[in-house]
Parts: structure tokens; sequence; C-alpha cells
């Protein structure tokens, strides 16, 4: 069993690294999106600053951008059994099919995350403070920080494969798909920093899951949630995952059995 | 038969086998219609904490919004030959049927595509317009509304014409989307701010190379009332015909990758 | 002067393979689609063009139909030179890709047709007048009104042709037209060609690898292997010379054996029945005859009917393809 979850996550991981000319194109195009982003928030601080640093935001911005890939990857082939209902055959294989597309899926947001989030993090690095990406809050933040970022990347998984296990039931499936994208990339905080969001609302979204996916691992790093406050952060974000793995593995139960009584 | 007429009659067409799917259509409708809230609902949100923008107020900020949504998303519905669906007429060998017929590429692409569940983008965009210019409290006069026209008629052009880079690269089979779409999509997200708050690259990026400012800012700013860079009015009815000029080289771009195309299969 | 004449057609394609380990630089092959073909083709033929996959039929169509520019030779249509002047040329030609469709998937075809009309710019009552004659000999009245994705495979095949002859043109190309249809769609295909070609002079140049569409439709063929042309004339003379076996399977009466046969002829037994394979060349079919009715009453005997696909199979082997 473990075997075919293991081939899942090599073979996408093979299908990722041939597209390099993919990966310099998605590289210029999201630091011309962080560059532009960055330098909105640049002019909106200039007219009234705000008690969290420039720094904070652009961090937050780059932060975001080189994970993008992490939040929001298409994956053609899998968007394609859908539309056409090939998803179906796969539904008769013999294999926990949850399972089989959380590896294809992991393995893609990882290699897809980490190919681009490598220069990117250089790059802005390199920028000048206030520009670019500051080093994070403490050595122990960094290291809560990556242990947020890998739950965030299981989370984000345990949500793309609701997704996937939505829109396998719905018979035009690219409705669904922009609505579930559009909540992923606003309350995840890629449009608008969640930290920029009124300070009323904040105390709500951080609880939601989609906030668990980089915000938390966000604000880990550059110290908006102190080292005090990680464990409770690291929980919530557990928590989600579990209960978002157990709501995916009872939807995808569900198809498995409608598909066996409609006879496919 | 003329250009037009058969445009239109390929739109109509288009249009009725679109709404063969009532219920897909819908959703899809909505689905645009929240998204593009979305987009609305971030700088509703900026305004919230920043109030302004340099020297514009919040309704000057919905107004700049909502021009670059109406212009952006007027392109998607009647340009979608040309910004969405060109890799697919390559890619499937469409493209040779065309090339089969006594008509201009561009004319066919053109007339191969439409996209009317955009018209809920356009309707964010039309609502933020009624809004920006309320809160501007902007005096329209027959010389504003023309400027606003001409903003969105070559605002159209120009987006096209940034589209044609993808379809040219296309031809020429080079795997470019996201490069792409950081002057397609990164425009429009930058340029639905206006130009004068970035740094001087991107503002002469935006101005020279890709001339969303030219184009919808300078009237824009006249509209309100504000003109850019304190430029005098009548710089917001010539400056928009630089999108068409754009356009008019990359149309010309395209016609001669076009006799480099190779078709597909054997 | 021949309406079709190519002199020396050449097309060259550049294929560049995947980049392999450890090299920066990928690697370019050159596939030659087109080396050197030469023909005519006079008005009003029937031409079929054959030749295995990737023998480079498709690229002269591309040719010939403007869609593609050849690297060396000339080609004229009608006096024209198909890749200059692109929508002069193509207003006067038609063109069926047998998996390809040109109308439009959703909506009625009558609506399609009517699109056509405008792209061609077809004045009304020649279109008409036209619409009408195709509607007749096509059998189109009862799915007119359908949208093209709810119609059969043949009836979707019949309506493609007559989107590509609503503007009359004077040269038809079709590519592999009978692909996937059934029997009774393909005779009637067949007949309605012959009809437009012989009724209104309609130039066919048919691709196709069916075989029985060629042996029907047309007296002349082309061969086309690796890029060249390797033969050109009659049908069935072709046929004739790669007609080197046939096989007769035959009883007798009481189980009589069989008479001592010329070599050259390969028999084998099973039970009580003979199979003989002999070549009717080195050896008439009616002599075979007379020979094996001279051993005993025959009770029972089959001649397995010439297939036209192993002829053509033999043909390219023997062409090296």
């Amino acid at each position: 069993m473990m075997k075919a979850y293991l081939s899942a996550f090599r073979m996408r991981w093979k299908m990722e690294l041939q597209y390099r000319g993919a990966v310099v194109g998605g590289f210029v195009c999201q630091v011309f999106f962080g560059l532009i982003l960055v330098s909105l928030y640049r002019a909106l601080y200039a007219g009234k600053p705000q008690s969290l640093p420039i720094e904070s935001v652009t961090t937050y911005v780059w932060l975001q951008q080189a994970f993008f890939r992490m939040i929001l990857s298409s994956d053609p082939d899998l968007a394609n059994r859908i539309r056409t209902g090939d998803i179906a055959y796969d539904l008769c294989r013999p294999l926990q099919l949850y399972g089989y597309y959380y590896a294809r899926i992991l393995a893609q947001k990882l290699l897809g995350s980490l190919l681009r989030a490598a220069p990117m993090l250089v790059f802005a690095a390199c920028l000048p403070r206030g520009w670019g990406l500051v080093l994070p809050a403490s050595l122990p933040a960094l290291a809560v920080a990556l242990l947020g970022l890998v739950l965030g990347l299981l989370c984000v998984c345990t949500l793309e494969n609701i997704t996937v296990g939505i829109t396998m039931r719905t018979l035009d499936p690219r409705g669904v798909q922009a609505m579930l994208n559009l909540l992923m990339t606003t309350l995840s905080g890629n449009i608008l920093p969640l930290t920029l969001f009124p300070d009323s609302w904040q105390k709500a979204i951080t609880l939601l899951p989609y906030a668990q996916l980089l915000d938390a691992p966000i604000r880990l790093y550059s110290g908006q949630y102190a080292l005090a406050q990680a464990p409770r952060a690291l929980l919530v974000q557990a928590v989600w995952t579990v209960i978002l793995l157990g709501l995916g593995l009872l939807l995808w139960q569900k198809n498995q059995k409608r598909l066996i009584v409609q006879g496919g | 038969m003329n250009t037009v007429k058969l445009y239109l009659r390929s739109m109509q067409m288009l249009m009725k086998s679109q709404l063969q799917y009532p219920v897909s259509f819908l959703m899809q409708t909505l689905a645009q219609l929240v998204m593009e809230g979305g987009e609305f609902m971030a700088v509703l949100l900026i305004v919230d904490r920043f109030d302004h923008l340099n020297q514009w107020t919040p309704g000057n900020l919905y107004f700049f919004f909502g021009m670059m949504s109406v212009t952006f998303y007027l392109t998607e519905i009647f340009g979608r030959g040309i910004t969405g669906n060109f890799p697919s007429l390559v890619r499937t060998g469409q493209l040779d049927t065309l090339l089969l017929r006594p008509r201009g590429i561009v004319t066919q692409v053109l007339c191969s595509a439409v996209d009317p569940r955009r018209v809920a983008c356009v309707a964010v965009g039309v609502a933020a317009l009624i809004l920006g210019s309320r809160q501007s409290a902007v005096q329209w006069t027959t010389g504003k509304a023309l400027a606003m026209a001409e903003a969105i008629l070559f605002g159209v052009l120009l987006i096209l014409g940034l589209f044609l880079i993808e379809a040219i690269f296309c031809i020429h089979s080079v795997k470019s989307i996201e490069l792409v779409n950081a002057i397609t999509y990164g425009g429009r997200s930058a340029c639905q701010y206006p130009v004068d708050i970035f740094p001087r690259p991107l503002r002469l990026l935006f101005t020279i190379a890709a001339p969303f400012a030219l184009t919808l800012h300078v009237p824009s700013a006249y509209i309100l009332g504000k003109p850019l860079y304190g430029w005098p009015a009548w710089t917001a009815f010539v400056s928009p015909a630089a999108g068409g000029v754009l356009f008019l080289m990359l149309y010309l771009l395209f016609a001669r990758a076009m006799r480099y195309y190779r078709s597909t299969g054997s | 002067m021949p309406y079709i004449a190519v002199d020396q057609l050449s097309k060259t394609f550049t294929v560049r393979k995947k980049r392999e380990k450890g090299r920066l630089t990928r690697e370019k092959t050159a596939v030659h689609a087109l080396q050197g073909v030469s023909f005519s083709v006079e008005q009003g033929e029937l031409v079929g063009y054959i030749g295995p996959n990737g023998a480079g039929k498709s690229t002269t169509v591309k040719i010939l139909s403007g869609i593609l520019t050849p690297d060396g030779g000339s080609a004229l249509v009608g006096g024209r030179v198909p890749w200059q002047n692109r929508k002069e040329h193509v207003r006067r030609i038609g063109v069926v890709f047998g998996q390809r469709s040109q109308l439009w998937w959703d909506v009625p075809v009558i609506d399609s047709f009517s699109l056509l009309k405008d792209i061609y710019r077809v004045p009304t009552e020649a279109y008409q007048k036209r619409l009408a004659e195709l509607t007749e000999a096509l059998d189109l009245a009862p799915f007119l009104r359908t949208p093209l994705r709810l119609l059969s495979l043949g009836q979707r095949m019949r309506a493609e042709l007559a989107g590509s002859l609503l503007h009359s043109p004077e040269l038809l190309f079709l590519d592999e037209p009978t692909i996937g249809l059934d029997a009774v769609s393909k005779l009637a295909l067949r007949d309605f060609l012959k009809y437009e070609n012989e009724k209104n002079g309609t130039t066919i140049l048919l691709t196709t690898h069916d075989m029985e569409d060629i042996a029907a439709l047309c007296r002349r063929v082309m061969v086309l292997g690796h890029g060249k042309k390797l033969y050109d004339g009659d049908l069935p003379e072709l046929l004739s010379r790669y007609d080197t076996q046939r096989v007769i399977t035959l009883r007798y009466d009481g189980g009589a054996a069989l008479p001592p046969l010329p070599d050259g002829c390969q028999v084998s037994r099973e039970g009580a029945d003979y199979k003989i394979a002999y070549s009717p060349q080195a050896l008439p079919t009616a002599r075979l005859l007379t020979l094996l009715q001279s051993a005993g009453s025959i009770r029972e005997l089959t001649a397995q009917p010439e297939n036209i696909d192993h002829l053509i199979a033999a043909m390219y082997r023997e062409m090296g393809l």
C-alpha cells in the first residue's frame, strides 16, 4: 500500500523537474508581482505609517510570493481527469484513493514551492531594507516557523483533497473551483496580508483553516506570534489538519460508495 | 459581408451555444462575480486601514480600480480568442482550419471565442466607477465622457496587444505563459492603482513598454480633476492612443510570426 | 498547363529532442518530410494519394493548401502559388480533415453553414442553390437544424463535407474522410464524391489508408514514402505488380491425392483439405484449375479473394517503407 503512494509521489516529482522553463518563468512573474505589492504598501505607509513596521509587511509579501505554489498550483492532469470524468476510473482502482491523491498533491506542492522559493528568498534577501525580506526574529523563531511551514503544507494538501472531492461531485467543476480558489487566495493572505486586515477581523480569520497554511508560519518567522504563543499556533494548525483530513476521507469514501451504487 | 458584421454574427452564435448550458453558465458567472468582488474588497480593506494613497482619495482609488476592471474584462469578453483561447487553437490544430479560410487570422481568432461570464466582473467594475465618481464628486461633461470612452477603447486594444505576445511565443512554440502573465495580469494588478505611486522603473515600464499609464491613468486623472503629473488637459485625449500604437506594433509582429508558423502533426 | 503543377517540392522540419542529462544544448534532428516531390494533376481528376504514416502526405496537402511554406521547389495550383496570397488561394479550395472539425460544435449545422457563407462571402443566391444541391446529394435534410454534437459520425462527416463545398471550390483535399465510418456511410460518401467530381468537375485529391476508397474512386494513384514519390499511375497496374501470391483451398471426392504441380507452388495439408499458394503470373489460374481437375472430382474449392490491403502491405515492404 505504502509503495503505491510512494510511486505516485515520485512520478509527480519527476514531472515537476521537467518543467524547468516554467520555473524560470514563474520566478520572474512572482518577483514582478512581489515588487508591485511592495511598492504599493510602501506608498501606503508613506501616507500613514502603522504600528506594524513596513519590514514585516514586505517580509510577509515575499514569503507569500515565494511559497505561492504551495497555495495555488494547478495539476492540469488532475483537472483534466475531473473535467472529462476519467477520475471515475481511478475510483475503481484497488487503492485507498485519498492517500494516492494526497501523495500526488504533496509532491507537486513540495517540489513546486521548493524550486521556486529558494531563488526567490535569495533575491528578496538581497533587496534593501524596507523593500525585501528581513531575517527571522530569532533562531528558535525560525525553527518553529519551519515546523509551522511543514504543518501548513500538510494542511493545504488536505484542503486541496477536499476541493478535488467536491469538484468530483459536480458536473461542471469550474465554478466551484473558482470560488474555492478565491477563498484560498483571499483568506490565506495572498492578495492582501492578513496582518493588514481590520484588527477586529484578524482574530476570527487567523482561526480559519486558510490562515494555517502560510499566515501562521510567516507570523512565527517574523515574531508576530511570540515564542510563547508558538505552541498554541502550532496546535491550531495541527487540529485543523486532523479535522480536514477526517472530512476529506469521509467525503472520498462517500464518493466512492456513490459511484459503486450508480455503477459508474 | 464586412469584417465587423462577421465578428458580430460569430459572437451571436457563440453566445447562443454557451447558453445551451444555462446552469453551468450561471454558476460560473456567479463565481466571477465573487472573484472580482474579492479583488474590490482588497481595495476597500486597504482604504479602511490607510484612508488614502498619496494625493488620491478612496473615491479616486475606486475609480482607478473600476477603469481597469471594466477595460480588462471587456477585453476578456470580446477578445477571448486572443486572451485565452490561442494556445489551445495551436495545440488542437484548429489554427490550421482557420488558415484554410479566406479571412485574416486575427479576425478569425477573435471570432473563435467569447467569454460572457466576465460580464459579472465588468459589473463590479461599473459599480466601482459609479462609487468612485460619486465620492470624488466628478462633474461629468461631454469631454470627460469622451475621454473615458476613448480610454476604455484604447485600453482594450492595449490589453489585446499584450496578449498577442503570448500568441507570438506560442507560434514559436516557446512555453512562456507565466512570463507573459507577469505583464498582462501583473499589469492589471499594478495599474488598478494610479501609476505615480510606483518607483521610477515600474513607472517607466507602465508608461512606455505596457502603457497602461498613458492609456488609462492620464484620462482617469483628468476626469477626477487631478491631472497626472500636472499635465495639461489635452493630453488626456491624445495619450490613450499609445494603447493603439502598441496593438499595431504587436499585430505586425504577430503577422510576421504567422509566416513562421509550423502546423502540428505530420 | 496542368491544374496542379508540383516541381521538386521539399520541406524539412527541425525537431528538437529532449535535453539529455549533463548537456546544455538540446540536440536537433532534421526530419525530411518531403524530398523533391514532383507531379501534376489535370483539372477534374480524382487522384488517390497514399503512403504509410509519416510519409509526407499531410505535408504535401498543407503546402498545397497554403498552410505551410516549402523549403525548396515550386508548386502552382490553378496558376497560383498557394503560400503567397493565402486568402486568394483558399477561397478556391476546400479541405476536409477526417479527424478535425471545421463546424461549430454546439450550434445547429445550418447556422454553421450560414456563418461559412459569410466567411467565404458567397452571394446569397449561389449559396441557396448550392445548399439545396448538397442537401439533396448528401441527404442532410433530417439533421440540418440539429447541433453538431448530437450527430452520428456518419452524419457529421456529411455535414463537414457539405461545409467545405458550400463555396464551390475548384479543388477539394480529403484527408481520411471515411475514417471510423460504417459500411453504409462509406458507400454513400464515395457515391457523393464521384457525383461531385463528375457533375461539377471538382478536382479531388484523396488521402487515405482505406484502400477500398481508392479502388472505388481513383483510377490514378500516387504513392509516397519517406518524402519521395515512389509510384504515379494506374491503380490496377500497380496492384497487378504486387499481386504475387494467391491461395486456393480444395477437397476432392473420396480423398484423391493432388497431382504433381509445377515449381513455385506451396502445398500444405489439413485433414482432407489442401491449401495451395501460387503466383498467378508464373502459373495462370486457369491452368492450375485444369491441372487440379485432372486428379479427381473436386468437391469444394475456395479461392481467397485478393485483399488490397495485403497488396499494399507487400508493396510498402518491397519499397522499404
